[in-house]
This record gives C-alpha cells, structure tokens and sequence, in this order.
C-alpha cells in the first residue's frame, strides 16, 4: 500500500470511522438480506424437494405446493391407489378419457392422493370449567397424507412418536413448535376439529406457514372432500430407472399439469419469493447506495481535503495515476474493513435475530459473500472514481502560493 | 569566489503568455537566463514581475509561450506532457516557502516518499533520508511530524526532499519568507553549502534583500524582463558580498578572490591560505 494511502486513511481516525461504518452498514444489510433470501428459499422450497415424492398431478393452473386451487377428482370408494382408476374413472368425459392414455401408468411405483389446504390453526387450553382459552393464532399449512406409503407425509420425526397420526391426532412441525411454544401433547384446533399433537416433524417450514399433518381419511372428514369427491394433489412415485421430468412431460390430460419435484419446488419457491423479490431487489440497491453514498463522500470530501498536498505531490514529480492510485487504495481499505465488520456483524447478529424473530431464517452461502465482497469492490471503486476528475484537475502551480 | 561550471538551467528567448487578445498578459518577455552547477542565482523583483512564471517554467510545471528551457541539458521544451513529472522528479528539487510538507508524514517519509524507485528500494532509501537529515542537523527529528517541527526544521526537512533524488537542479520560491532572521539565515547558509559543497545549481526567487549574502549573482526582473544580471561574491577577509564587476580580484591557487576595496585585498594577500579556506 503506498504511504501517502495508508497514512491519509488513518490519520483521520474520526473519517475512517465513518466510512467504515457505512460501508459495514451497507454489507450488514446487504448480506442480511441475501441471506434471507436464501433462508426463506430453502425453506419455502424445501419440503418439496425433500419429498419423496417424485411427481406431482394437480389441477392446470396450480403448479406448486402452496396452490390452494388444485381440486381433482377423488373417489374415495374406488380405493386408495387411484392411478389407474381414480384418474381415468373420474375423468368421464370421453375426449379426456381418450387423452387419458397418455397417462402412463405402467411407469408408476405408487400414486396416492393428498390433500394441502392453508388455514388457520388455534392453540387452545382447557380452561377449569371446560372452556377453551385461545392462547395462540397460526398460519397452518394442513396436509392429509395415505399412512400406508408415506407420500407427501412428514420429512423426518424429530420428537414424540413415529407412528403416523390415526384420527385426531397431528405430527406438527418443529417450527411451529418454536414459534408458537406447541409441544408433543398440546391441542390444535384447525378444520373445525381438535387435534392431539403426537409427535414434531422438521423440514416443513414456509416461513410464512408451517405444516401439520394429518391422516389422509381425517383431513378430506375435516375438510369435507369425502362429499366432495375431491383431493387438492395425486402424488407419484416412480419404478426405478424412470426420469420424472420425462414421465411428467409424457403426462397429457386436459385441465391436469404434471411436475417433477424440482419444478414444483421450483414453482413453490416462485410463488413465495417472486413478491418478495422486487422489494429485496429495492432495498438491496438502497443499501449499495447508502454505502456507495457514504464512501464516495468521505473519500471525496477526504481528497478535496487534501487536495494541496496532492498537489504538492504533483509538483514534485508524481504524476495523476500515482494519485488516482493512492486514493483508490484508501478507498479499498476502507471497504475491506467495512466488509470485514458488516459480515462479521451478520454472522454474530444473525442467529440472535433468529432466536428472537422465528421468520428471520438466513441461510449464508459462500457464493453470497463473494457476492457481497464483489458489491462492496465496485462500492470502493465507485467511491474512490468520484474524486477522479478533482484530481485530475488540481493544479500544481498552486503550491507556488503561500 | 566565483564558480564556472556547466548550465544546469538554460533558457533561450523565453516568453510566456497569459490569456489572448485585449487581455493577454506577458508575463516573461523573450527572456535569456543561465544557470550554473555551484553558483546561487537569485531571482528578485517586485511582485507582479514574473517571478513565480519564471520558476514555474524553470520547473517543467509550467510550458512557454515560446523559447526553449533545458534542465542538465535536456530541453523540457521538446518534451510531451506525460514525461514532465519524471523531469521534475528526477532533475529538480523544489523548496516552497510554505514548507509544503505532507502533514501525515513524518521527516523520514517526506524524505523517502519523493525518491524514485531505484534509490528507495530496500533500505537504501530510508539510509540516504536519514544521511540527509542528519546532514541537515535533523537526526534527531526523524520521527516528527511536521506539526511538530518549528520553521527552520520544516524547511530543512523540504530541503532534504528537494535533495532526495540528488538532483542538478534546486528551485526555492521564498524559503526564507516565513522564517525569522536566525532560521532565515541558516537556510540561506545551507543552500549555498549545498550548491558549493554539492555542486547544485540553486535559482532561488525571493523579496529577501538578506538573502543576497548567499548569492553568486542576483537577476532583477521587472515587467516580465530582466533588467540588470550581476554576478556577485562574498569578500573572503570583511565577508560582505560585493558585485564581481569592477571589484579588486586576486588568484590564488586557481581560484578567483574579489573583494570590496583594496584594504581586504591586501590583507588576503599577506596570508592568502587563511582566508581561502576561510572563504
């Protein structure tokens, strides 16, 4: 680092300060915020692409997890492997029938219907004299699942049993243990009946809404889809060897859409994250301008400043790019620290803020940082390109007068 | 004592111009000018004359209007602007009369800083700064910053710069005019030192009548021209600087003595060793 760099920047203690702090400030924010991206993808995206569920059937139009639209037809009566029956039987209509060939069935391991519905959910304490005392209100994601094969069912038990939940009783996930205080044993009142928390799942938080599941037979009773004939999915396991991208592009049915789970998470995390994108996209670029804005003005006003002894050092025999270097080198010091003290800051504030705010999942890649080190780079080199043209215009001569 | 060594600074028909048409100002009018390694020139005149344009030009900061300026020989003139700065780094050394000395630095590193990269490398150039320091009495306040440094000391300190890069070449604008008489007089007694000692050229512009004690010769420049150019010399036995021309001289061992009347001269030569060396 050239002297005249390293002894301007930290001769003015009180400035440096100032511009370090923006600049950690604004990678904090950044970094936060990138990470929370990333946490809230992970998450909202997760359970699906944890699933064992290799394709997803739901109705055209829904095409992720969180699509409350997605009615199919469901006969109970028929069975509970409704594959070839339930899909062909239940599509009367002749034309769709003939589509319904290009379903192909023998491709297929296992297929069950499951049904996802958003609701509310009700912590609730029996009071002495037996009324119920709301003590908690929740976004529940509610989730009905055939026992027998386990599709679409919980990711892993993390506490209580492992046996799957009978009628009335729930696996809820860990999350929503963490958030609202539910524990193994607790009552939750979602679909207009209670429900016994049996055991804690992980790996099904949406952020937003963490999913409970019930018996498949329990939640088309609560929901009323036996009546109905309805399910909201059909999930696929496929035999071995068979692409799902393949076999959900082979799927031909009018007004049903196949996805293979990646899609489908993929769409899960859209439909989530695509709102929160624009803002993210907005408030990322206030906090590269905030940094940007501190920087440049303090190694700006830091160069007018000395802009006499630059002078002299033009005087003397330096030439410009001496100068343009020396102030580059100030400005990517302070950004290197800056960086050094936002990240440091994000990775120690972060699981605090986790801890306190259940919503606040950051998940912290490398590529993310190198992302950060990249914004912070071109804040530096920005910041330090502004004082360019007063140097560069600094007359020599200058230093003639007393 | 005078000294004939070879031009260090030449100009020949020097004319600078400020603006154009009604508001043109000539600031140097077709001016001649030589100056000589060992010999102090210096360069008075009263404000508005053109002093700071001449050193200015004499300093490759500066291009003129026309006429041709060589520093050891080499004609700046000639030369793109992307080739001054090594001109002014390597050939001349600069001494303001606000010291102008970087303030984070401390004397060390304002020395260092100036060096080109072949005499700083290693430690060669922190060896030679501090050779030049102690030499200039400030072994002492090698660590101080300028803040810390009274008058004189900065300006030692801005004449060790100046020497850093050993040039031909000394251009001092006023060095004594922000120092008191003691600090005043030290300087002007270094710069001679270092133009006798050193062989430098040192062209020094100042309003200081003092200062033409330590002078070889004294220009006057007035309007932009030079009105009177007069070689002078320090009388080895009473030491008062006298003008050369018309002045008693005598050769010892080579070397021409002047003096101020025919007194001193006669006492110079009834023991003309002493005051030679004196001198």
């Amino acid at each position: 680092m050239l002297i005249v760099a390293r002894k301007n920047l930290f001769s003015e203690r009180t400035r440096l300060a100032i511009s370090v702090g923006g600049i950690a400030l604004a990678v904090f924010l950044i970094g936060v915020l990138l990470s929370l991206y990333r946490g809230w993808e992970n998450k909202v995206g997760g359970f699906v692409e944890d699933s064992n569920v290799d394709v997803w059937i739901a109705n055209e139009g829904a095409k992720d997890f969180l699509a409350a639209a997605s009615l199919l037809p469901y006969d109970p009566s028929l069975g509970v492997d409704p594959c070839q029956q339930q899909i062909q039987a239940a599509l009367q209509d002749p034309n769709r029938r003939s589509q319904a060939q290009k379903f192909p069935v023998q491709d297929i391991r296992e297929c069950r219907p499951l049904i996802v519905r958003q609701m509310e959910g009700l912590k609730v304490e029996i009071q002495s004299g037996g009324e119920e005392k709301i003590l908690k209100k929740m976004n529940l994601q509610f989730v009905g699942y055939d026992a027998g094969t386990q599709l679409g069912g919980p990711l892993r038990i993390v506490e209580g049993s492992t046996d799957a939940p009978k009628d009335n009783e729930v696996v809820v996930d860990e999350a929503l243990g963490k958030r609202y205080g539910v524990q193994v044993g607790d009552t939750l009142k979602a679909g207009g009946r209670d429900w016994n928390v049996i055991a804690k799942s992980g790996g099904g938080d949406f952020v937003a809404a963490q999913t409970v599941f019930v018996s498949l037979d329990a939640a088309a009773d609560a929901l009323g889809f036996n009546d109905a004939k309805k399910t909201t999915f059909y999930v696929i396991r496929l035999k071995d060897g068979i692409d799902a991208k393949a076999f959900a592009d082979g799927v031909d049915i009018p007004g049903v859409h196949a996805l293979d789970r990646s899609a489908f998470a993929s769409n899960t995390k859209d439909r989530i994250l695509s709102n929160v994108l624009p803002i993210l996209a907005v408030v990322l670029l206030l906090a590269f301008i905030v940094g940007l804005s501190v920087a440049g003005l303090t190694i700006y006003t830091a160069t007018v400043e000395k802009s006499r002894e630059y002078g002299i050092l033009k005087a003397v025999g330096f030439r410009n790019s001496y100068l343009y270097r020396a102030v580059l080198e100030q400005s990517i010091v302070t950004g290197f620290l800056g960086f050094v003290i936002g990240i440091g800051l994000m990775l120690i504030i972060g699981p605090f803020a986790a801890d306190v705010v259940p919503q606040f999942v950051i998940f912290t890649r490398w590529q993310d940082v190198l992302a950060v080190a990249g914004a912070t780079l071109v804040m530096a080199g920005v910041a330090a390109y502004i004082p360019v043209r007063r140097l560069a215009s600094i007359d020599p001569v200058a230093v003639f007068k007393a | 004592m005078t000294q004939n060594g070879r031009v260090i600074l030449g100009m020949q028909g020097v004319t600078k111009i400020y603006g154009s048409g009604d508001a043109a100002t000539r600031a140097l009018d077709n001016i001649n000018f030589d100056a000589r390694a060992g010999e102090v020139v210096v360069i008075m005149g009263p404000s508005g004359a053109g002093k700071t344009t001449f050193l200015t030009i004499a300093g490759a900061l500066l291009r003129p209007t026309s006429g041709t300026v060589t520093v050891s020989g080499l004609n700046i003139t000639e030369m793109g602007e992307k080739n001054l700065p090594e001109v002014r780094r390597d050939r001349i050394g600069f001494i303001f009369q606000s010291f102008n000395l970087l303030d984070s630095l401390t004397s060390l590193e304002n020395v260092t800083l100036v060096m080109t990269p072949d005499r700083s490398r290693g430690k060669a150039g922190v060896n030679r700064a501090r050779e030049l320091l102690d030499m200039l009495g400030l072994s002492h306040r090698v660590k101080s910053l300028p803040k810390n440094l009274s008058g004189g000391e900065k300006q030692r300190v801005a004449i060790g710069r100046a020497l850093a890069n050993n040039p031909d070449l000394i251009l001092a604008d006023e060095p004594t005019a922000n120092l008191d008489s003691k600090r005043g007089r030290e300087v002007m007694l270094l710069l001679r030192q270092i133009a006798y000692e050193m062989d430098k050229s040192v062209v020094i512009v100042s309003h200081d009548h003092r200062i033409r004690e330590v002078a070889s010769r004294i220009v006057w420049l007035e309007d932009g021209t030079f009105r009177s150019d007069v070689e002078t010399a320090r009388d080895p036995v009473c030491n008062r600087v006298i003008e050369v021309v018309g002045a008693p001289q005598t050769e010892h061992i080579g070397v021409l003595f002047y003096f101020c009347g025919e007194q001193c001269q006669r006492i110079f030569a009834e023991n003309p060793t002493k005051f030679a060396e004196a001198g």
